[in-house]
């Protein structure tokens, strides 16, 4: 059987042979089958940013193995690492990253762009992504006007805009509210279930855990048990 | 992209404003300050126009030669013994002595008319054999106390035949207006009889001799003759004149575009600046571009653009700014400075913008490329 994520082995140590030498990632042996929506949880501290910026090829491990969607990315340089993202994931932030001089429907068409679209051809596709995540009849506004959740809404739009199978979600609603939170949470259920993204988030709230099908717990950088 | 660089730069419209005046700035010094200097060129070639194939006399001083013996020859005290002994010179035509006289002319800008006098049948040997009269008649031998005056002149004191122009206490009678040359020696001269200017002056000598020769192929020969067979003479040619001025103008020109290069280079480093500013402000959003696949090669040419969209919009607005200035200098000094504003000038003014602007950006830019991403991400 093929997974869309697999690491064999991985370890992470900064600052290797100094006194400052940390591991951040212990062996880590992870099967993620498509379609999946998943939940990496642990304290602060405990690796589980470390292994979502190497999934998402950010980071390279410092061994081990890591295929995304077939692909081995240890052998890629960083251009074509920078391929693996482009083609295959979409990353929503906990800040949101949103460019504030921007519109909405100019910070999900800067993405389209940026991959090479023609601006026509981006601008509609931003507006069926933004009116997919709901924001529909508010392209035209700016951040400074949105609300957290209508920001981390855009984001999403923008993680979607190529067409990625994984979405990687860090801390997606540590800055929202709890109701707002659980909006957010509703429509990633949704994209993953509806639409088939597979779905990686790494958190610390129990409640971003309950609406993932897998959870993997991480502490001191080692996977210590997974759940449902 | 290029939209997309321009959205990006009008994002800090203060900050962006100010670093493409500081370009516009440079580029229109340069091209102002260039215009100058190849109006100055232009002036130059057209006035040496009128000395090719010719010789000058004058008293010869041991020290100089060239230019500067033409300069110091302006105190020269020639007699007519001495044009007697240039017309015997074999291969010369013909002797032209000549008295010279500046009045100086205080408008915006000081400069002075140049007042020669000269035999009145003989005035194309000054002014030039296809330079016509733009109004009234040329002088005839006979004439005296009357005056030929450049164009220039006509339009500043707003004069035509039949008024009066002064010369110490004497006034001569306007007959005729030199149509414009472009050479500041005719447009800004006046040209009277010999004689009337000797005795305004109160003077019986003259200040140098123009000798046609016969051939006009062998007037290094001829000049070599007359300071051989007349005594305390030296003659310059227009071949010399002509390499010393070429020399001169060029070291204005490379002064006056050297001014506004330093100016403009000054805008360059507003441009780096800004990019560097640019690149740490936008840090996170550098780290999403990454992370949505833009490689390094992308962020770098995206910042590139952005830097030379400053420069190319400064560079465009300067050198219109620079072609304004030039003409507005024109206009002011009445046409006394001569702008010549080329296409070549204004061709070397952008791209030395486009230069600065990419040289300006490209280390900003390569920041921009080789952040990582996990760092970029999460900067705070």
């Amino acid at each position: 059987m093929t997974y869309v994520i697999e690491t064999r082995g991985v370890r992470k140590i900064y600052n290797p042979g100094k006194t400052s030498e940390v591991i951040a990632l212990d062996n880590i042996n992870l099967k993620i089958k498509s379609g999946d929506m998943v939940a990496i949880m642990g304290a602060s501290g405990s690796g589980k940013t470390t292994l979502l910026d190497v999934i998402g090829c950010l980071l390279k491990p410092s061994s081990g193995k890591v295929f995304i969607d077939g692909v081995e990315t240890e052998k890629l340089d960083e251009d074509g690492l920078a391929e693996v993202r482009g083609k295959k994931i979409g990353f929503v932030f906990q800040q949101y990253n949103l460019v504030h001089s921007f519109t909405a429907m100019e910070n999900v068409a800067f993405a389209i762009r940026l991959l090479g679209k023609p601006k026509d051809e981006a601008e509609k596709k931003a507006k069926n992504l933004l009116e997919l995540v709901g924001l529909g009849k508010r392209i035209d506004h700016r951040p400074s006007e949105l609300s957290g959740g209508e920001q981390q809404r855009v984001a999403i739009a923008r993680a979607l805009a190529n067409n990625p199978k994984i979405i990687l979600g860090d801390e997606l609603t540590g800055n929202l509210d709890m109701k707002t939170s659980k909006i957010i949470l509703q429509l990633i259920k949704e994209l993953n279930r509806k639409h088939g993204y597979t779905v990686i988030v790494v958190t610390h709230d129990p409640k971003v855990g309950n609406v993932c099908n897998k959870i993997i717990k991480i502490q001191d950088g080692k996977i210590i048990g997974g759940e449902k | 992209m290029i939209d997309l660089a321009f959205r990006n730069i009008t994002r800090q419209r203060s900050r962006t404003f100010l670093t493409i005046l500081g370009i516009v700035i440079g580029i229109a010094a340069i091209v102002a300050l260039g215009s100058i200097a190849a109006g100055i060129d232009d002036t130059v070639q057209k006035s040496l126009e009128l000395v090719a194939g010719r010789i000058i006399v004058v008293e010869s001083d041991e020290n100089t030669e060239g230019l500067g013996a033409l300069l110091l020859g302006m105190n020269s005290e020639l007699t007519d013994e001495h044009v007697n002994s240039i017309s015997i010179v074999a291969g010369v035509k013909d002797t032209v002595p000549m008295v010279m006289h500046f009045k100086s002319f205080e408008g915006f800008f000081s400069s002075s008319e140049q007042i020669v006098g000269m035999e009145p049948d003989k005035t194309e040997y000054f002014k030039g054999e296809k330079i016509g009269i733009y109004e009234g008649r040329d002088m005839e031998e006979g004439d005296s106390g009357v005056a030929l005056i450049g164009k220039t002149i006509a339009e500043v004191y707003n004069l035509e035949p039949g008024d009066y122009y002064e010369v110490g206490d004497t006034d001569f009678e306007i007959i005729g207006i030199i149509e414009k040359t472009g050479s500041t020696d005719i447009d800004m001269g006046v040209i009277v009889p010999i004689e009337d200017l000797q005795e305004a002056l109160d003077i019986d000598t003259y200040q140098m001799i123009y000798v046609i020769p016969d051939d006009i192929t062998a007037t290094e020969l001829v000049a070599e003759d007359i300071e051989d067979e007349v005594d305390d003479v030296a003659t310059i040619t227009g071949t010399e004149i002509t390499r010393q001025a070429s020399e001169m103008v060029g070291a204005i020109s490379f002064f006056t575009i050297g001014i506004g290069a330093v100016a403009a280079f000054v805008g360059g480093l507003g441009v780096m600046n800004t990019m560097i500013m640019a690149v740490i402000e936008r840090r996170r959003e550098i780290g999403v571009m990454k992370a949505i696949g833009a490689t390094n090669n992308k962020v770098l040419i995206q910042f590139l653009t952005e830097s030379a969209m400053i420069s190319m919009i400064g560079g465009g607005v300067g050198c219109a700014l620079g072609v304004f200035a030039s003409l507005g200098i024109t206009t002011v000094a009445m046409g006394m400075i001569t702008t010549v504003a080329t296409w070549p000038l204004l061709f070397f003014a952008f791209i030395f913008a486009l230069s600065l602007g990419i040289v300006g950006g490209i280390y900003p830019a390569w920041k921009a490329a080789k952040l990582d991403p996990v760092d970029a991400l999460r900067y705070e």
